[in-house]
């Protein structure tokens, strides 16, 4: 008796036709995950989980730029030195700089809507960082204090966010 | 802070000049089940060839171009990775050298410019410039998601994963330093999504008031759904040519100046720094522009914007933007990013952009008129599509075929529609020569700033 031969087989899921009219829409549904590494950044997430607030800084001299980096930067953009970190002394203090009130957010959000992002200007910073306020409502020029998520931290710039200072 | 060297301050020249002699447009629309892309670049390539009055056969005058510029923001949205590949095949056009470009955004002027330095080098003599975007694979707020990936993944995604709230702080920064009222803000969306009202191929038309916008859901304080523009899919093209190529093609070319400026993708590092003044501004005229503790550019105002305009201006010979320009399509993704582009470009000085709008400048009939085209809120921001498409309606108006591109029956109902019965013409006058447009990426991180000039 002859041996069967061997053939390859659909092992996908049969596509889904979504619509026929006016022309033939089908689904491709996929999940993916994405391996991102934080790079000489990597500091700067470990100390968020730390309860610290970690800039950058150039060490150059000579550079023209002395102010820090928030976010922080591991070359300095305008001498290329490699940068070097600080930690801001707690409490970090700012001022809402801008402000926006989150309501409708894209796929994936993790905070929950609405909410207030905000960007702060803090002493000594080249930069106007955007993070969120954890509560309240902000207005421009208004103290906010830097607060930390510690206790189950998401490992992502989420794990700092701002309280009012009132 | 960013200081110039003097090498950083060259005027873009063309070693030769640049002309655009056609343009071609699909409709658009939020979700196009009717066309694959590439049928979609097919019409709109169809459109230019044979529909801009050329003086050879359409076959002939593809058998002229030499080099395909092709602009396409997201690899997300087509799904298709080289999908210049793709289309370049269906167009018929092997094995003419094609590239893709990306520049979020500001993808469809960057792809003008691309080949316009084909020409210019003397690469080219005919250079097919086209985009395209299908963002209907995706429901809307995976969309914007992806959208939000051109923010920077590690600082800023995860705090919106939607672009209205990288803009929206602008906003409100922009309403406290310099006293703006949202109803200005407003009056943007009204006007734009009304002149969409006398497009075929608008996607967002609407006789909308200012109450109606001020009303709408909000998306990001304080911009409301009406303020913003929307998912969409389409293709436009031009053609760019030598001097000697373009007439023989038209009567009617238009030449070509076009530059382009960037700043930082986090508007976060945007450090403050002396503001570039523009041909018409004078030193000490901001001295007393900000408010004690601003900066410039910081989250009112775009340095892309007024780098590219800055460059432009200088290759073009434009003194004073406001009394030489006809006309400006301007990069309206949101009503507060067509605000701050007003000073950007100096069609007001910083603190004034509001006069543009409140005086009737902006308006058709007005000094300058703005986005006569429906613009991104009103017609389309299929986004790498959209610089491509502001420049065909640049230079159908400066051809007078303002009329024959928009108030043919025919193409009404080609895109499934029927010509208002109280459709108004937005041509604008015979008299003028030039036009200008802004293709804007980001939270302004890249913009090019391009002016047509009637060349007959």
């Amino acid at each position: 008796m002859a041996k069967k031969k061997q053939q390859t087989k659909f092992i996908g899921q049969v596509t889904k036709i979504r619509q026929t009219e006016p022309r033939t829409v089908i689904e491709w549904p996929r999940t993916l995950t994405h391996i991102h590494t934080y790079g000489m950044l990597s500091p700067f997430f470990q100390g968020l989980k730390e309860g610290k607030l970690k800039a950058t800084f150039c060490p150059n001299k000579k550079c023209s730029e002395d102010r820090l980096w928030l976010p922080p930067r591991a070359h300095c953009p305008d001498c290329h030195t490699e940068m070097k970190w600080k930690t801001l002394r707690n409490p970090v203090i700012g001022k809402v700089y801008a402000f926006t009130e989150v309501v409708y957010a894209g796929t994936g959000i993790e905070l929950s809507t609405p909410y207030w992002q905000i960007d702060v200007e803090i002493p000594g910073l080249a930069t106007v960082p955007k993070s969120y306020l954890l509560y309240g409502k902000p207005y421009i020029e208004m103290k906010v204090k830097a607060g930390f998520r510690t206790d189950k931290p998401t490992n992502t710039v989420l794990d700092y966010y701002w309280v009012p200072m009132e | 802070m960013i200081t110039f060297k003097k090498g950083n301050l060259r005027i873009p020249k063309w070693n030769r000049k640049v002309f655009l002699v056609a343009g071609g447009t699909t409709g658009y629309k939020k979700f196009f089940p009717e066309y694959k892309l590439e049928e979609l670049v097919m019409i709109a390539f169809k459109q230019m060839l044979e529909d801009n009055d050329l003086k050879m056969d359409p076959l002939e005058v593809k058998g002229l171009i030499n080099y395909c510029a092709y602009g396409a923001f997201a690899d997300h949205f087509q799904d298709q990775l080289l999908c210049e590949a793709k289309v370049h095949d269906y167009l018929g056009l092997e094995p003419l050298y094609n590239v893709g470009i990306k520049a979020g955004g500001a993808t469809g002027g960057t792809t003008v410019l691309n080949a316009a330095m084909a020409i210019a080098s003397g690469y080219a003599d005919v250079a097919l410039a086209t985009g395209w975007e299908r963002m209907d694979e995706v429901d809307t707020r995976t969309g914007n998601f992806y959208i939000s990936t051109a923010a920077c993944k590690d600082f800023e995604t995860r705090l919106g994963r939607i672009y209205s709230s990288y803009y929206a702080p602008m906003a409100n920064r922009f309403a406290w330093a310099f006293n703006v009222s949202e109803i200005t803000r407003a009056k943007i969306a009204v006007k734009n999504r009304l002149y969409a009202c006398s497009s075929p191929y608008a996607q967002q038309p609407g006789k909308h008031t200012v109450e109606e916008v001020l009303a709408s859901p909000m998306s990001a304080y304080p911009l409301r759904f009406l303020e913003c523009c929307a998912m969409s899919v389409g293709a436009a093209c031009v053609l760019l040519c030598d001097e000697k190529t373009a007439y023989q093609l038209t009567d009617h070319p238009c030449e070509v100046f076009i530059c382009g400026g960037t700043h930082t993708l986090r508007v976060a590092d945007r450090r403050p720094m002396d503001i570039p003044l523009l041909p018409n501004e004078s030193p000490g005229m901001y001295k007393e522009l900000s408010k004690e503790g601003s900066r410039w550019p910081g989250f009112e105002s775009f340095l892309a914007a007024r780098f590219a305009a800055w460059l432009t201006y200088r290759m073009a010979g434009i003194y004073d933007p406001l009394e030489e320009l006809d006309l400006v399509e301007l990069h309206d993704a949101f009503t507060i990013s067509d605000l701050q582009t007003y000073g950007d470009i100096g069609l007001r000085p910083y603190g004034r952009e509001q006069e543009y709008i409140e005086s009737g400048d902006a308006y058709y009939g007005g000094k300058c008129p703005s986005n006569l085209s429906g613009g991104l809120l009103g017609t389309m921001h299929a986004v790498g599509a959209t610089g491509i498409f502001q420049s065909a309606e640049c230079l159908w108006q400066l051809q007078q075929k303002y009329d024959k591109f928009h108030g043919d029956p025919k193409i009404w109902k080609k895109w499934g529609k029927t010509k208002p019965r109280d459709w108004q013409s937005l041509q604008i006058p015979k008299a003028s020569k030039q036009a200008l447009w802004v293709s804007h990426a980001g939270v302004g991180s890249h913009v090019t700033v391009g002016i047509l000039r009637k060349s007959w």
